[in-house]
């Protein structure tokens, strides 16, 4: 996507026709395993945005001209440096309750298969702005998923709404175990789907093209090696045009993607450093 | 075409649902004589249940609504005599709208449902409530072992005496359990109804029942005879009624005959096991839903083996 994309048409993508756990399929692990009660899902989904937000715009800013090969590992190490400290907050302002019932799966948000597809589809081949409101957008869309299936098992298989008892004559224990999120989230995305239909009806026809690369992150989903094999590009191309790119070339083009973006937040930099750059 | 078709379809589910309900005519006298009025109420808790929740799921999905097919009726009947007689009465009417609205209704009607819709709904009621579904304290047949199943029995090891003073309790289900599933003569002349009607089905329930009882000789869970072991288990639970009522659904089932043998025989073995390290009492409804989520593999993969066997010698002919 060469043209700049406004917020509301990232959402409407983002988080509506092509919502990453209900349409692309990914991340699904944590929302079925952690997302028992609504706090829980509440903290994993703030983990989540935080560090997709700041990974997908690392990545556009910086990471375009690395080979792909090396990228996804970078990927995981920027998760890392953002999930670390989130650990340390929470367990430092007296949330390791809430954290240790998350277990494994706030540390594993810094591996997410969502940042890895977002940063590996859409960041590293547009520009910040474009990348910071995708996955701002796809923030919200796995969010408000986190949230509903957090909510909705709460309330059926304990009768509490965050950690609030709820009067309830009958409570369902199947919906805090994972098929009852398996089939919970087969029913939002039906519901997704005739939304999606209704609201948007030419989506299909007039986005072949991306349509097409949502397909392919689906398959990227799976394992992150596939996404080397399911890329058209041999690999081999990649690499050559990097060697032939100089430093100055690569800083360059990263400060321009930079400066893009500060300027549409309405941040005014100086003349004189664009022209010494 | 497409509607003619379709009217055979669903003249066909009728009336194969009109044969199972025929032959669960016997099971829910039988529950009537044991437990009186009370299996009256189980069976109505979770028969209507059934049907509002198959009439809702088609004015939401804006399609014809099948209640004349009879399936949500077979659905409810099958949930209610699979639980016991003091169950609580909202425990039949979840998992029949579980049934009829996660496992059927979704995918349009009973012949296209993946998963058998009463299975899928005792298995969410096992797993929701299950000091309820495994209780069998009130209004129970206490002839033999007082109110503990035979199925709690042989889950803790206890030995089960099996001689000629109680073998008739066992076979006509005079033991705590189930509501309409212990007398095992009626399950066998509902197997003779069935295999007069539709010869093909019992092919299933034949792998089964042949896989349970190998199963047993083998791993016998009682250090005992294996007569005490072999009758207490098919006796079990729910072993029998789900041999002649659920493995044999024709959505379900394999195309070919072979298939259908090695289908129930899987089951059969998943149930057993199961029931060896299994949490719960009561595990056939789990191995069909398995079994059913295995199909496409008896459907396609096995298919293919007899072929490869075929091309393998002409290959070495040609080298």
């Amino acid at each position: 996507m060469k043209g700049n994309l406004s917020f509301r048409e990232a959402l409407k993508k983002g988080a509506v026709i092509y919502n990453p756990v209900l349409v692309q399929l990914v991340g699904l692990c944590p929302v079925v395993a952690a997302s028992t009660t609504f706090q829980q899902a509440a903290m994993l989904s703030a983990a989540m945005c935080i560090e997709l937000i700041a990974t997908c715009v690392i990545a556009s800013a910086l990471l375009k001209n690395l080979p792909r090969w090396i990228r996804v590992p970078v990927y995981f190490l920027i998760g890392l440096a953002f999930v670390c400290p989130a650990l340390y907050y929470f367990e430092t302002y007296s949330l390791s309750s809430m954290s240790l019932g998350l277990k494994i799966y706030l540390p594993l948000t810094a591996i997410n298969s969502v940042v890895a597809v977002h940063c590996e589809q859409f960041a590293v081949k547009n520009s910040v702005k474009n990348a910071f409101l995708d996955a701002v957008a796809s923030g919200i869309g796995v969010s408000a998923i986190f949230l509903i299936t957090g909510a909705v098992r709460e309330i059926l298989g304990k009768a509490t709404f965050a950690g609030v008892s709820i009067n309830l004559p009958v409570t369902l224990k199947g919906m805090a175990l994972p098929f009852g999120c398996i089939i919970l989230l087969g029913y939002l995305a039906a519901l997704l789907n005739s939304v999606t239909a209704k609201t948007y009806p030419h989506t299909e026809e007039s986005e072949e093209t991306t349509e097409t690369e949502n397909e392919a992150i689906t398959e990227t989903e799976a394992e992150v090696t596939v996404i080397q094999k399911t890329e058209a590009e041999p690999e081999t191309v990649t690499v050559q045009a990097t060697e032939e790119k100089s430093v100055d070339d690569i800083i360059e083009s990263a400060t321009a993607d930079l400066d893009e973006f500060l300027r549409s937040l309405g941040i005014d930099i100086p003349a004189e450093e664009d022209s010494a750059q | 075409m497409a509607n003619s078709s379709r009217k055979q379809n669903n003249q066909s589910a009728k009336s194969i649902c009109a044969d199972y309900l025929i032959m669960l005519i016997a099971p829910c006298v039988m529950a009537f004589v044991y437990y009186g009025a009370r299996s009256l109420l189980v069976l109505a808790s979770a028969v209507f249940p059934a049907i509002i929740t198959d009439a809702l799921a088609g004015i939401v999905l804006r399609k014809k609504i099948y209640i004349r097919d009879l399936s949500a009726i077979f659905t409810g009947a099958v949930i209610a005599l699979m639980m016991p007689s003091g169950v609580p009465l909202y425990i039949p009417a979840f998992a029949s709208i579980f049934a009829i609205g996660v496992a059927k209704a979704p995918f349009g009607s009973s012949t296209k449902a993946p998963f058998v819709p009463a299975a899928a709904g005792f298995a969410f009621a096992s797993v929701c409530f299950k000091e309820q579904v495994f209780s069998y304290t009130v209004g129970t047949r206490d002839a033999v072992f007082g109110s503990t199943s035979l199925g709690s029995m042989l889950m803790k090891g206890s030995s089960v005496h099996v001689g000629t003073a109680n073998i008739f309790d066992i076979v006509i289900g005079n033991t705590a359990g189930p509501m309409g599933t212990g007398c095992i003569l009626l399950m066998a002349a509902c197997a003779v109804y069935l295999l007069i009607r539709r010869p093909k089905a019992l092919l299933s329930s034949a792998g089964f029942i042949v896989a349970c009882i190998l199963m047993v000789v083998l791993f016998p869970r009682v250090p005992s005879s294996m007569k005490s072991n072999v009758i207490p288990e098919l006796c079990s639970g729910s072993l029998m009624f789900a041999a002649v009522f659920l493995i044999t659904d024709p959505s379900t089932l394999p195309r070919k005959n072979l298939n259908k043998i090695i289908y129930g025989a899987v089951c059969g073995i998943i149930c057993m096991s199961m029931r060896h390290m299994g949490a719960y009492e009561e595990t056939v409804c789990f191995a069909v839903l398995l079994t059913n989520a295995l199909r496409p593999v008896f459907d396609s993969a096995i298919e293919k083996m007899p072929s490869i066997a075929k091309k393998s010698p002409r290959k070495e002919v040609t080298e």
